[in-house]
């Protein structure tokens, strides 16, 4: 009984019910973390989209730029007009509207007009320098046939843009664009006859670039951009860009392992990768933008990336409301468990009681007999055998009491028998020691008893010993005892006598009922009686000797003749 | 039971020396490039040996002079570099001098690989530093559709036959020690007077280029669109391999001013806690299984066997540390940035 039913079914109830809230819990957790993480990727990859196309307006707005300023210079004949004042004319306009350009977007660091001729020498050229725009001196003008931005361009059909790689611009006098991350544009000029003269090329700055494109989105977005090789141009630490500029090669794909796919070529054009750094993951959407079809660098890859734990914040705060349901549900749980095991042990432990009493006392208690379960059941089956177990030990015990009267009676006449009375004067006897009080033993023996027998019948003899049954009893105490000792012989015990003389009356008042007749079966009987009388302490302390001196009292009365009674103390013969 | 016991007795006596066997085990530590000890061959070494080995791989020449000087050179046994650094290291002390003698299969090496006197950077007061491991030179790739001869000199860069059709490395050093070897001058000893004509000489490289490469693929792929005859491969052979896998049809040249040749020797650390375990590796490393990885994993050559198909093996020139190689970078800035001719250096 150290853990009671009660204490093991409250705990399975409330482990259950902790368990069914818990499973619960963790399972809406985890989908509808599911849930957040695929909206914030998908949220991501549109943002991702969005932002590549606008990056991709942005350089279509640059190559127009780059078109209308190529056919100004064709317009002008430049760079093939011969020297002279008309063409310095020429390149003064030119170069004011490229300093408008400029004035107009901030990330223009350097427009140029260069021929296809002197080994690229360039034409005119303005220089973005701090908040001031260069016209550079013809002087200073340098040879540009080396580079791809010329070359490839001096290639291409009238109208066509190149976008060169992104690279860090390393060209001495470039000015403010010096050392910074340069796209290319670049747009051939052709001269009357449709042969390519020259370029026009409009460096831009990728950083002042994204900075514009960049301002619509959330702050703790990260913009990552690498090449066609997966050399990371882009990155929120700004010391892993250009790493090939400084002679080692740093990879977006051995940070974002997935984005290997997209530089391989294949039919995706955008996915979702994950980089776990050492606090946190990064999740991060990846688009291939195609910038320049048929050429080496034919697209660009553009990425967002926020931290996870940005988009699990969400979910952290969704998974500690969640544990507060939790918990309070399996406080509930808890509770409701230790109501339902009190409910059902409650009327186990009365049951329990009452058979323990039952048991101990033979006596009922009320019982939950009322409840229309199995406990209300077993309560009614238990106060059903309560009952009939009541009802036999009822009629046991009137079968004993019976038992008992019959043994210790005379059947005729229902006086106590030769048994109880020596029992009862020896009970006498002893409290009359104590007390000092006299008691008398009276014999009373019929007259005649057996004639009477003889000529009216047994039955009519037993209606007659009845009858002096009653008559002794009526004119004696209730204290007093009355046996039959057997035949026509009675004997009255009297207690407690104050006076001696008492038992004269008593046996005076006898003799005057015997003296009467009697009507028995409608015949009209005379009965008498001889009676002898022994007094304690007067004639012996004993019963055989009190027994013995009122036989012989009655003797002694049956000698004077019947119908009389003697009260005088007898000489021991 | 009787028979148990001896059993038990060797048991407890041999249990406590367990693991003070695996913590004493040996370890090697090297610092190398990648490619110059490859995991399965490294456990070979081990099994032959009964020492675990570490390999810590460096990326550049910056990164290796950083973690080998980090504790004076006691966190690595052994170190590869080449002979400038080896040069750099004897004069920090961080190495210890080496008696080639004990390494036995110094004698399986060509001949010029042992001739240490001839090796700049790699003795010091008459001791030997570095056993010799792998090189490469930079040689002259042409397309032979389009030269029917072979270049025979560096000249060739500035023919004005191939103008446009040049690729030249985007490297200040090698450029200018190119340009004195084209001029018939020490490569790494270019006097300041001599400054002004070689700068001429590279403007008029400059323009006779395409362009100026950084990257092996860049140049590949500049190969194959711009119908390039003539490159100069300063990733050597690598870069010979990378065109005749794209199905270029090109030949390699030294030229017979020489080429420019890196060499990267096996040098023990001051630090190093067992010399003879050193020695053995560098020993292992000149085995042919170690020696011919590099040949047929790394597109390098070996110390063991001349390279095929190659006259001029004999004209290598090991690179050494060049006279001034921030005046180099600077004007080569100035070069590549296309400053037209004469270039005024303001002191």
């Amino acid at each position: 009984m150290k853990f009671g039913i009660a204490f093991k079914l409250g705990c399975l109830l409330a482990a259950f019910g902790v368990l069914a809230s818990g499973v619960t819990g963790y399972y809406s957790y985890s989908s509808s973390r599911n849930l957040l993480l695929k909206a914030a990727e998908r949220d991501l990859l549109t943002a991702t989209q969005v932002l590549g196309r606008n990056l991709r307006g942005g350089i279509d707005a640059v190559a127009r730029d780059a078109l209308i300023l190529a056919s100004v210079a064709q317009a002008r004949r430049l760079p093939t007009q011969p020297e002279g004042a008309l063409r310095a004319h020429a390149e003064n306009d030119l170069a004011e509207l490229f300093r408008a350009q400029m004035q107009a977007h901030p990330q223009y660091m350097q427009i140029r007009l260069i021929g296809a001729g002197d080994h690229g020498l360039e034409r005119v050229r303005v220089d973005r320098d701090g908040h001031r725009l260069l016209r550079i001196d013809r002087a200073k003008l340098q040879e540009k046939s080396h580079y791809a931005y010329l070359f490839e361009t001096l290639s291409l059909a009238p109208g066509q843009i190149r976008l060169s790689p992104i690279v860090i611009n390393r060209e001495l006098g470039a000015h403010s664009g010096l050392g910074k991350p340069t796209l290319h544009v670049s747009t051939p000029v052709v001269d009357a006859g449709g042969r390519v003269v020259g370029a026009l090329v409009i460096n831009v700055d990728l950083d002042q670039m994204f900075d514009q494109l960049k301002s619509d989105l959330p702050s703790h977005y990260q913009v990552y951009l690498s090449n066609r090789w997966g050399d990371l141009l882009i990155h929120p630490d700004h010391r892993r860009t250009f790493g090939f500029d400084q002679g080692r090669r740093l990879f977006i794909q051995d940070e974002f392992a997935d984005v290997a796919r997209l530089l391989e070529g294949g039919g995706e054009t955008s996915l979702i990768s994950r980089h776990e750094t050492v606090d946190s993951g990064l999740v991060a959407a990846f688009v291939r933008l195609s910038v320049n079809t048929g050429n080496s660098e034919r697209f660009i890859i553009l990425g967002l990336a926020q931290p996870e734990s940005h988009v699990l914040a969400e979910t952290s705060r969704l998974g500690q409301r969640i544990v507060q349901v939790v918990l309070l549900s399996s406080l509930l749980a808890l509770a409701i468990a230790i109501v339902a095991s009190r409910a059902l042990t409650h009327p186990l432990m009365s049951i329990t009681l009452a058979v323990q009493q039952f048991a101990r006392e033979r006596r009922t208690r009320p019982l939950p007999i009322h409840r229309h379960d199995e406990l209300g059941q077993l309560a009614r089956s238990f106060a059903q055998m309560q009952e009939e177990i009541l009802g036999q030990l009822d009629e046991l015990n009137q079968r004993r009491d019976a038992l008992e009267h019959l043994a210790r009676h005379d059947p005729l006449t229902g006086l106590p028998n030769r048994r109880v009375f020596f029992e009862r004067l020896d009970h006498a006897l002893a409290s009359a020691r104590r007390s000092a009080k006299p008691l008398a033993v009276l014999f009373v023996d019929l007259d005649h008893f057996k004639e009477l027998n003889d000529s009216l019948g047994h039955g009519v003899g037993d209606r007659v010993l009845q009858a002096v049954a009653n008559l002794l009893r009526s004119a004696t105490r209730e204290s007093d005892t009355v046996a039959r000792l057997g035949g026509d012989e009675f004997v009255i015990l009297i207690e407690q006598l104050d006076d001696p003389q008492q038992v004269l009356a008593v046996l005076h008042k006898l003799h005057e009922r015997f003296q009467l007749p009697m009507l028995v079966d409608r015949h009209e009987v005379q009965v008498q009686a001889s009676m002898g009388v022994s007094l304690f302490p007067r004639d012996g302390d004993d019963i055989e000797s009190l027994l013995q001196q009122a036989d012989r009292a009655m003797y002694a009365a049956k000698n004077a003749g019947r119908n009389t009674y003697n009260y005088e103390a007898q000489d021991p013969r | 039971m009787t028979r148990i016991r001896p059993l038990l007795v060797s048991l407890a006596i041999l249990l406590p020396l367990a693991p003070g066997l695996a913590a004493g085990a040996e370890a090697l530590r090297l610092l190398a490039w990648p490619g110059y000890a490859d995991a399965d061959l490294v456990e070979r070494f081990e099994q032959r040996h009964g020492v675990a080995v570490e390999v810590t791989l460096v990326g550049n020449d910056d990164v290796l002079r950083e973690k080998l000087s980090a504790n004076n050179g006691g966190d690595y046994d052994l170190i590869a570099a080449n002979t400038a650094e080896i040069h750099h290291y004897i004069e920090q002390g961080l190495l210890q001098p080496l008696q080639p003698a004990r390494i036995a299969n110094t004698t399986r090496q060509l001949w010029r690989f042992r001739d240490y006197p001839r090796i700049p950077g790699i003795s010091r007061d008459g001791k030997v530093y570095a056993i010799p491991y792998t090189y490469a030179e930079m040689g002259l790739i042409y397309d032979r559709t389009q030269l029917s001869e072979p270049p025979r000199s560096i000249a060739s860069l500035w023919d004005p036959r191939f103008q446009g059709r040049v690729l030249a490395f985007n490297g200040s050093s090698h450029a200018f020690s190119l340009a004195a070897q084209a001029a018939g001058l020490d490569p790494f000893r270019i006097e300041a007077a001599d400054f002004p004509r070689l700068t001429e000489r590279l403007i008029a490289l400059r323009r006779n280029v395409l362009t100026f490469y950084a990257q092996p693929e860049e140049a590949a792929s500049l190969f194959r669109e711009h119908r390039v005859a003539l490159l100069f491969a300063n990733y050597g052979r690598q870069q010979l391999k990378q065109l005749r896998d794209q199905g270029a049809d090109v030949g390699y040249v030294i030229p017979r001013e020489g080429a420019l040749a890196w060499l990267d020797c096996w040098a023990i650390s001051r630090g190093a806690r067992n010399m003879a375990l050193a020695e053995a590796w560098i020993d292992f490393a000149l085995e042919p299984p170690m020696s011919r990885a590099l040949v047929e994993r790394q597109g390098l050559s070996n110390t063991l066997e001349e390279p095929e198909n190659l006259e001029g093996a004999d004209r290598l020139i090991w690179l050494r540390p060049v006279e001034d190689a921030e005046r180099r970078a600077r004007l080569w800035e100035r070069i590549l940035s296309g400053e037209r001719p004469p270039l005024e250096e303001t002191p």
